[in-house]
């Protein structure tokens, strides 16, 4: 065996993995959109699908990083209603921004820091525990201020919900989701605490003898979904200028479906954070192309689903032909 | 490189001038093409709504096209506002989700020159010129007391099942239908013994009817002014052998309740929703010509429905509804 074609299977591995094929059919969807849709490379329309994805943007970060250590959080939707419902209240009773926000903010990572108890100390599968705390923190959502919505906000703030960065397309809803990827991206893929991350996923048992401390940096990725889950309730409230207990509802399966569609594994340990901002980019894309099209709500979801399967269904297919063809062809772990 | 420079800067400035320009509030000269924007995709009320709509299409031009999510939500009808606004339609017809909700977002398609009229569900009326709603309040009321009347002579008891204790619509008619009870003679005979709540279910609404039947020997009707008990009472009355000993009458889709009517145990308030997306169709197109603002006391043309005058905030009534009888329910489509 010589060391060129030991090289070849790196070459395979580095160039046709999912991160690329999704960059491709993501490019492939936009140079479509700009040159065969009608009105899509408009600085409105653009502008306005950039925004749309801003609260699904700034979750999916967390959500990452919990599947990936083999969690998942089901009630972010719950958290982003409840923590707009106290933000809303907070400046009803005439709170400043300066207050109400970092007060939501701590209020998101309570909640989170609830569901993160609940795993850690008491072992229960974070499935069970979140499929519960859904319900209870919108029901919270719902003691707090009924089926009301609260749509009084200073003008600062919902100037912040529409306009864009000076005189560009870039939404200004976007930018706490522009800050906080390369800190989530960076902490993931270039720091201990990312290889942590991976190691717990990949499995817990081994992390744990290996001086892991475990539950701790499952509380804390817990409590980092919370409180990113109330920035995005902020930027909920400030877009749609009103804070109410049914918003949100259901985005927790969007947010999952992104992830997922980004290459993180379901069963933990595996994905990277680039996948996932290219699945997020084309989502948005498919959707406001559709929506150009003149194509419904059903459909498009129709069309997102089956796009998520098809998806899974390439990946494994396109690992399994890439392992016979190193098996095969290289005879590489094989050894002589 | 500095010419460079220029150019580009030229050519920027030229696209901002035009955008600028086309973001200008014109009258349409020609029909525009109207974006309808129901609550939910798939509603079926919705669709009929947009015969309707297709209908006027076809008599005055233009194009209506519909788009709507598929969760009955404020975020995702502000998505397809945007897309409409993208697709450069010339007005934006919305039944919201939410009043308030949708208003920033309606505010600024208007800012890129796209008209705003709603129907069925009203937006905050600064977000809209005119709204195009089905009928007035007290006229659905006092009409589902006259069903009744009809039915049982003017004479004997009845109960009202309800949707929940807090609805405002519902607690409004049901305060009307006293009111009206105590001061005219003409229903002096009939007794209102109890008011229930099915609680937006169909399963309650089921119960709570045959509960009131049991509870009341003489029980002689019932008025369920709730979309989705009317039909649920009447089938399950029907299987305990109940109906037409027991009168039903209330708001629900005519169609959902057919048989029942023709064989004159039920009877229902309806009005012709495939005739609201028509009205909605010419006043939009009259916005966007700028022959309508919404101005209390301008009157516009709608085809074969004849002349409408707008009302006080900008609202425009389809007309009063219409008690659906053997008679007349093949007329109702939904």
């Amino acid at each position: 065996m010589n060391a060129n074609s030991e090289r070849n299977p790196d070459f395979v591995t580095r160039f046709a993995n999912w991160d690329n094929f999704l960059a491709a059919l993501t490019i492939a969807v936009v140079a479509y959109a700009l040159l065969g849709v009608p009105n899509f490379a408009s600085v409105f329309n653009i502008s306005q699908a950039v925004a749309g994805i801003s609260e699904r943007a700034l979750i999916v970060l967390p959500m990452v990083l919990l599947i990936i250590a083999r969690e998942i959080d089901l009630s972010v939707g719950s958290i982003l209603a409840l923590t707009s419902v106290i933000f809303g209240l907070l400046i009803q009773q005439g709170a400043p921004l300066l207050l109400a926000i970092p007060v939501t903010l701590v209020a998101g990572g309570i909640c989170g820091g609830f569901n993160g108890l609940l795993v850690t100390k008491l072992g229960l599968p974070s499935l069970v525990v979140t499929l519960g705390t859904m319900a209870l923190f919108r029901g919270i959502a719902y003691i707090l201020l009924g089926s009301d919505s609260i749509n009084d906000f200073p003008d600062s703030f919902l100037d912040f919900g529409i306009d864009t960065v000076g005189t560009s397309p870039v939404p200004q809803t976007i930018l706490p989701f522009l800050l906080l990827a390369p800190v989530f991206a960076i902490a993931l893929q270039k720091m201990p605490l990312g290889r942590r991350i991976y190691a717990i996923g990949g499995s817990p048992d081994a992390a744990r003898y290996s001086g892991i401390r475990l539950a701790r940096t499952v509380f804390g990725l817990f409590v980092t979904s919370g409180a990113v889950c109330a920035a995005a309730g902020m930027v909920y409230a400030a877009r749609l200028a009103n804070a109410r207990a049914n918003n949100a509802v259901g985005i927790e399966l969007d947010v999952i479906t992104i992830a997922l569609l980004g290459g993180i594994s379901v069963f933990g340990g595996r994905g990277r954070l680039t996948g996932v901002l290219w699945a997020l980019l084309l989502v948005a894309t498919i959707r406001n192309v559709l929506g150009l099209l003149q194509i419904g709500g059903d459909a498009q979801g129709t069309v997102i689903g089956l796009l998520l399967i098809v998806s899974l269904l390439a990946s494994n297919a396109a690992e399994r032909v890439f392992a016979s063809v190193r098996t095969r062809y290289f005879k590489v772990k094989t050894g002589k | 490189m500095t010419s460079h420079l220029i150019k580009t800067l030229l050519v920027a400035g030229s696209l901002i001038a035009s955008i600028a320009a086309a973001n200008a509030q014109e009258c349409a000269k020609e029909p525009v093409t109207v974006g309808f924007l129901p609550k939910l995709d798939t509603d079926p009320y919705f669709q009929v709504a947009q015969t309707g709509a297709e209908e006027a299409a076809k008599e005055i031009g233009g194009k209506a096209i519909k788009q709507a999510p598929s969760q009955a939500t404020a975020e995702a009808q502000i998505d397809f506002i945007n897309n409409l606004v993208s697709q450069k339609v010339g007005v934006i017809a919305i039944s919201a989700n939410d009043a308030n909700a949708v208003a920033p977002a309606l505010r600024r398609a208007a800012k890129q020159g796209v008209k705003v009229v709603s129907y069925d569900s009203d937006v905050s009326t600064a977000a809209r010129s005119v709204f195009l709603n089905q009928a007035a309040g007290d006229s659905l009321a006092e009409m589902m007391l006259e069903s009744m009347g009809q039915m049982i002579n003017y004479d004997g008891e009845f109960a009202i099942l309800s949707s929940t204790p807090t609805a405002t619509n519902q607690n409004a008619w049901i305060d009307f239908m006293k009111k009206t009870m105590a001061g005219d003679k003409k229903f002096a005979k009939m007794k209102l013994v109890q008011v229930a709540y099915g609680q937006e279910s169909e399963q309650v609404n089921q119960q709570q009817a045959l509960a009131l039947a049991q509870a009341f020997p003489n029980l002689k009707g019932i008025i369920i002014p709730a979309g989705i008990g009317l039909p649920a009472a009447a089938r399950a009355m029907d299987q305990a052998g109940l109906l037409g000993k027991v009168k039903l009458t209330g708001l629900a889709p005519a169609t959902l309740i057919k048989k029942y009517i023709q064989n004159g145990s039920v009877q229902d308030i309806w009005w012709n929703v495939k005739d609201l997306g028509y009205l909605t169709y010419y006043a939009a197109q009259a916005v966007a010509q700028c022959k309508l603002t919404g101005k209390e006391g301008e009157t516009f043309e709608a085809g074969r429905l004849g002349s409408y005058k707008v009302g006080p905030k900008g609202e425009v009534l389809l007309g009063p509804a219409d008690i659906v009888t053997p008679a007349n329910v093949e007329e109702f489509k939904f």
